[in-house]
């Protein structure tokens, strides 16, 4: 086989032969390697050969547009994104193109929300050939790859359902683990990283056309060619391939664009590929390019940074940076302008013209492999200047961190640099080196500060930059927020904390801007916006709130609510519309979505909706478990509607009714049930009795209630104290003889060790029956003063932690009770007797209340008419007693 | 070498470093044997792309970034501290660092809290003192001073458990590079020798008790061991030591790879559980190092070849007997976590895998009764 490429070729098969024993596939990959890229070198559409973040790739690619600037770009990028691409005008790189569905129609929904990113650095390909392509009209750029839908057709589904899914141009990497781990033992490197910036990044930063080409699809065969076979990754590369070559050829065929004016920008790996369909041949097999699903996309443009990139792509850390770190020097040293896609830096022609490097003529094509082959990796390491400017400087910065170094630290950590590189066979140190170095002289036992020596190093090295989208590239969304926010006079696009001031007094008109705050703490994740004073609940209103802003650093989050919704109030109408339909959604949920509705969206409509929603929800639950929040948002809601309207809209009303028989039904199950915590009892006797003058009003029936509590069994100490209380609230068990149970418990050594459980459902009892009070700080008092230390100590703990978590309801309680009942100061203390104990002596007692009611009755008596006529208004006979008397 | 219980790895490996100083054609730095070059692979082994004629075998097991690092700190004008957890080779790599670059690695002073500024530098041979006065002859020089006079690396071990006066006295060594004499009137100066450096180690576990001045600390580069988490890597050392350990009592019994992998395994189980541990009372008071484990095998091939059954293998009771009776250091606390990783974890593998498993449950179970 003659060609340019035959004596390397006859070299490699010697080798080959040479090693034997070695793989029996071993000739045909060498010599395959070498007939991949001759077959690149004779396709008409020339295939540019890139690597994702690489800055060798960058420079050759603009290298060869200025030389020879092409009229087409086909490009390895989803042929939807296409029309993003021009917003790119209006960010700082990095930024990330992303395709976002909320809802998939048509794919694996469990997978919801869908998105996929595609971030891009300047020091990328791909992106000057887009920058190049805007910045000039009269250039077509054609995305070819498969479309966001196709990419997520058939995907197995993700372990963490919402990630957004990563796609890089060029990803070159080997997929052979066993081949990488034997690249780094042998290159001497770390990490991938170094290995590909050591053997192919840095002989290829000023290598020409020819060389560029010819060794990446060498790289990007080898690796094809080592790839384990028969994987789904494998599969959809073909297949990808396959849509790309047949995107290329319907482009040809439908424009007649002449093959010479074209370049394919690709990664390496599907440069080599040996497909029948890859090829601009109009005779080659094409695909047909299934359809898409109904699932609607919506596109953006969101910041990216390096390293959310390098996280993303399983990249070292700081590799991102160190490329572009390298993509900048290289540019000052080589003076190339890189292109823009505005085209606002005028296009200078510095650089010394290669010759235009020839598109097909595979007669002049020569072999540039075996030179680089042969010669041993010459790095374009840091030169002597830079180096020492680096260590300088990187000592500023440890010395700013909080690390003790000098002087002589920047000359130890240059000659170690040094020594470094040459112990690894490098004629320069890298940055990789000096990072290396620079953790060996400066860090010490610990860090000082929040940075250690390796992050310093990056920070030096550019450090990690977030990229920014422009107002004009922004969603409607995003810019609505922007234009309400503008009287606040901040630049919201700042990357730092900005503290508003917002006195709604002096200027009324940023009442607007605080409900739009408000609005988004709820929709936006919790640094975004946050309150530092002021409160929106029901019922109050701030006159001065505070907010810390934090947009700049948080510009996607914004964005991709961007992606629900055209205002904020329209997705956080979906919200709430959408927790109440979930599939979880309880009746508590409904209420704190009717709540939300009222405190940010005053829709008089959406929260009747929402109402509704809860009532059906209640009808439909068949636990208690949130009876204590429903009770809690209940009540919020009722006192706001009663504070604000004149009657209770249709829903609260359809809900109190509701509940008042939910809960009378679930009541003696609950009682029963160990299931149920006293808690939920609690609050649904909360709920009832609250509700109880309420309710009638609705239709709801009393003996329900009542019938309900004579059901109810309960053998917890807890909530058989509960019952008691219900009783009593009823009117079916007075307070004499409540204490008189409760005397008896205290009499009975067996149930002793009870009592504080009791005690324990009398103070949870205090919610639903505050009149209770008294009683309960008797209770209390009681169980302090006759409970033995063995049962008492043990106890107080589980009190004091019962207390502490209702601490809001029952805590003021008790203690306003227990402030009237103790004496304040210790002279009263002396004389003081506590009241049960002065009801126990009967003289004292008994004549107060004997002369009270004898008055009483010798008044009645002497006119009886009055209450005659109410008896007879209740429907009761009506006897006087004989005087002297007492009716109990 | 015959008549010595622990030969120095310059001994051990001379032969070894001869033919690699032999081969060596990389630029020396100072008066070293070998080029940073070779120092490096004769650390960590070679492999077939150094295009050697004969194998070198990896004497320790770690990243090649850290011995980088600790290579080119011997070059430079700075001492070498190797800072790391106890167990993870810190030791054995600055004598194998000491033996390729000087091919002495016995200049050692021991760290300790009775370690006096004379152990650095220089004492007196009081008889000869009283019989000549002081002179040159009657001056005992410290393995230090003996280091730069040479010319080669000398090595403090445990550097943080001296005082911080005995540690201030490394400054002036290691900036001036001289110690003077002020007993003596003339030739009180001695002179370090290019080639002179010190490597100290320190153990991070006795942070605190006597941390190095911040000028000691500039005049050393800080490498920090990790502790090995990698299986494969905590096998290999394992598997090294323990063959130069049988060689070394000349022990004809085999240690099973089965046997090998039980012994990883449970201390992998063990450094899990006491990483979940919330107090001190749940975690085995041992570190659970690499070392550890290698103590573990050593006690019990001992044990198995002194008083095992005559197999001519190391079984699985003896092994789990060992590994208890290295671990279990407090009463009850210790006795307790071993007996329930017994419980929970080997009993249902012993179920489930059988095997080595089975022998490892019953020789635990055994020797947690007999603690007990």
């Amino acid at each position: 086989m003659s060609g340019p490429f035959a004596a390397l070729r006859a070299q490699l098969l010697a080798a080959a032969e040479a090693l034997t024993g070695g793989p029996a596939g071993l000739p045909e990959i060498l010599a395959g390697m070498v007939d991949d890229v001759d077959h690149v070198l004779r396709e008409p559409v020339e295939i540019f050969p890139v690597c994702h973040h690489s800055p060798a790739s960058a420079l050759a690619l603009v290298r060869r547009l200025r030389a020879r600037p092409p009229k087409v770009i086909y490009l390895e990028l989803g042929e939807d994104l296409a029309p993003l691409l021009t917003e790119l005008r209006h960010c700082r790189l990095p930024v990330a193109l992303q395709a976002f569905a909320a809802e998939p129609d048509g794919l694996p929904a469990a997978a919801a929300p869908l998105s996929l990113v595609v971030p891009l650095t300047e020091a990328s390909a791909e992106y000057q050939a887009i920058a190049y392509a805007l910045a000039d009209p009269g250039v077509e750029l054609v995305l070819v790859d498969r479309s966001t839908d196709h990419v997520f057709q058939g995907r197995p589904e993700p372990d963490r359902p919402g990630e957004a899914v990563g796609v890089e141009i060029g990803g070159l990497r080997p997929r052979l683990a066993e081949l990488e781990e034997h690249l780094l033992r042998h290159g001497r490197v770390r990490h991938w990283s170094e290995w590909w910036d050591q053997y192919v990044e840095q002989p290829l930063a000023g290598a020409d056309h020819a060389t560029y080409r010819q060794v990446m699809v060498l790289i990007g065969s080898l690796f094809r060619r080592l790839a384990p076979p028969g994987t789904r990754r494998h599969a959809t590369d073909e297949d990808r391939e396959r849509h790309m070559w047949t995107r290329i050829r319907a482009h040809l065929d439908a424009t007649g664009a002449d093959r010479a004016d074209c370049l394919y920008v690709c990664g390496a790996f599907h440069a080599a590929s040996r497909l029948p369909e890859a090829g601009s041949h109009p005779a080659a097999p094409g695909v047909t390019i299934t359809a898409r699903t109904a699932t609607r996309w919506r596109y953006g443009l969101v910041p990216a940074s390096h390293s959310a990139i390098e996280a993303q792509f399983g990249l070292a850390p700081g590799s991102v940076s160190l490329a572009a770190a390298t993509w900048e020097r290289t540019l000052r040293r080589t003076g190339l302008t890189p292109f823009t896609p505005a085209g606002r830096r005028a296009v200078r022609r510095r650089l010394p013209e290669a010759p235009a490097p020839p598109a097909t003529a595979a007669a002049t094509v020569t072999d540039q492999l075996t030179g680089y082959l042969r010669r041993p990796a010459a790095p374009d390491g840091l030169d002597e200047e830079e180096l020492r400017g680096w260590c300088v400087q990187l000592v500023r910065l440890a010395r700013r961190n909080g690390y003790p170094a000098g002087t002589a630290d920047a000359i130890a950590v240059f000659e170690t640099s040094v020594l470094l590189a040459g112990l690894r066979g490098r004629a320069r140190p890298t940055p990789y080196d000096f990072q290396d170095a620079a953790v060996t002289c400066v860090e010490k036992e610990r860090v000082p500060g929040r940075r250690d020596v390796r992050r310093l190093c990056e920070i030096l090295l550019g450090g990690d930059r977030t990229g920014q989208v422009g107002y004009a590239a922004l969603p409607p969304l995003a810019r609505d927020v922007h234009d309400r926010l503008a009287p606040l006079g901040f630049d919201l696009e700042r990357r730092a904390v900005q503290r508003a001031l917002l006195d709604l007094t002096a200027r009324p008109e940023l009442a607007a801007c605080s409900d739009l705050l408000w609005m988004l703490r709820y929709l936006l994740p919790d640094r975004v916006v946050r309150p530092i004073t002021g409160s929106r609940r029901l019922g109050a209103a701030s006159l001065r709130e505070s907010w810390d802003l934090d947009l700049g650093r948080h510009q996607r989050a914004v964005i991709e609510l961007g992606y629900e919704g055209v205002t904020v109030e329209q997705v956080l109408e979906q919200r709430l519309r959408r927790a109440v339909r979930q599939p979880g959604a309880t009746a508590a949920t409904a209420l704190r979505a009717v709540e939300h509705s009222l405190l940010f969206l005053r829709s008089p409509r959406l929260t009747d909706d929402l109402g509704a929603r809860a009532v059906e929800l209640l009808a439909a639950e068949r636990t208690v478990d949130d009876a204590s929040t429903v009770l809690r948002r209940l009540r919020r809601l009722l006192a706001h509607h009663r504070a604000t309207a004149p009657a209770l809209p249709a829903w609260c009303e359809r809900f109190v009714a509701e509940g008042y028989a939910h809960y009378c039904t679930l009541l003696p199950t609950a009682f029963a049930g160990e299931e149920t915590g006293a808690r939920q009892v609690g609050a649904m006797l909360g709920f009832l009795f609250t509700l109880e003058g309420l309710a009638p009003a609705f239709g709801c029936d009393r003996t329900q209630l009542e019938l309900a509590v004579r059901q109810s069994h309960p053998r917890d100490p807890v909530k058989i104290a509960l019952l008691w209380a219900a009783r009593h609230q009823l009117g079916l068990l007075p307070l004499a003889d409540l204490r008189a149970r409760v005397d008896d418990l205290l009499g009975n050594p067996l149930v002793l060790p009870a009592v504080p459980q009791y005690v324990s459902g009398f103070v949870l009892a205090l919610e639903p029956v505050p009149r209770l009070a008294p009683f309960v700080v008797e209770m209390l008092s009681q169980a302090f003063a006759r409970l033995p230390d063995p049962v008492l100590l043990p106890w107080l703990p589980r009190l004091i932690a019962t207390l502490r978590t209702h601490a809001a309801e029952l805590v003021p309680v008790v203690t306003r009770e227990a402030g009237r009942t103790f004496p304040a100061t210790l002279a009263e203390l002396d004389v003081w007797t506590a009241p049960w104990h002065a009801r126990a002596e009967p003289g004292a007692a008994r004549t107060t209340a004997g002369s009270g009611a004898a008055a009483a009755g010798a008044l009645l008596a002497a006119h009886p008419a009055a209450t005659d006529a109410v008896a007879a208004l209740l429907g009761c006979a009506g006897e006087w007693s004989p005087r002297g008397e007492r009716c109990s | 070498m015959s008549e010595m219980l622990r030969a120095p790895a310059e001994v051990e490996y001379a032969a070894e470093l001869d033919w690699l100083e032999s081969v060596d054609d990389g630029p020396k730095p100072f008066s070293w044997r070998l080029s940073p070059k070779m120092v490096r692979l004769f650390v960590l082994g070679s492999d077939r792309a150094d295009g050697l004629d004969r194998p070198v075998r990896p004497k320790w097991f770690g990243d090649r970034g850290i011995v980088e690092r600790a290579v080119v700190t011997l070059a430079s004008d700075r001492g070498l501290l190797l800072v790391g957890d106890p167990g993870t080779g810190k030791s054995w790599l600055a004598e194998l660092l000491a033996a390729a670059i000087s091919r002495t690695s016995t200049l050692v002073v021991q760290g300790t809290a009775g370690t006096t500024e004379d152990h650095v530098r220089y004492s007196w041979n009081v008889s000869m003192v009283i019989a000549h006065g002081q002179s040159r002859a009657s001056m005992i020089p410290s393995p230090i001073m003996t280091a730069m006079r040479e010319g080669v690396i000398g090595r403090f071990e445990e550097l943080t458990r001296t005082t911080v006066d005995v540690q201030d006295a490394l400054i002036s060594i290691l900036s001036e590079k001289y110690v003077a004499v002020p007993e003596l009137d003339e030739d009180n100066i001695v002179f370090a020798r290019p080639g002179f450096s010190i490597i100290a180690t320190a153990n991070s576990r006795d942070r605190g008790v006597h941390d190095l001045s911040s000028a000691l600390q500039r005049r050393f580069n800080f490498v920090r061991i990790p502790t090995v988490t990698n299986r494969r890597s905590e096998a290999e050392i394992v598997r090294f030591r323990t063959t130069d350990l049988l060689r070394r009592h000349r022990i004809a019994l085999e240690v099973p790879p089965t046997l090998l992998d039980v012994l990883l395994q449970s201390f992998a189980d063990l450094r899990a559980a006491a990483a979940a541990a919330t107090g001190d009372d749940e975690r085995l008071e041992s570190a659970l190092s690499t070392a550890e484990q290698i103590g573990v095998l050593e006690d019990a091939v001992l044990h198995g070849s002194f008083f095992g059954a005559g197999t001519g293998a190391l079984s699985a009771e003896t092994l789990a007997g060992s590994l208890v009776g290295a671990l279990a250091r407090r009463s009850p606390e210790d006795l307790a976590i071993l007996n329930k990783y017994w419980h929970g974890v080997v009993e249902p593998r012993s179920r489930d895998r059988g095997g080595d498993w089975t022998g490892f449950l019953e020789g635990g179970r055994r020797a947690i009764a007999a603690l007990s």
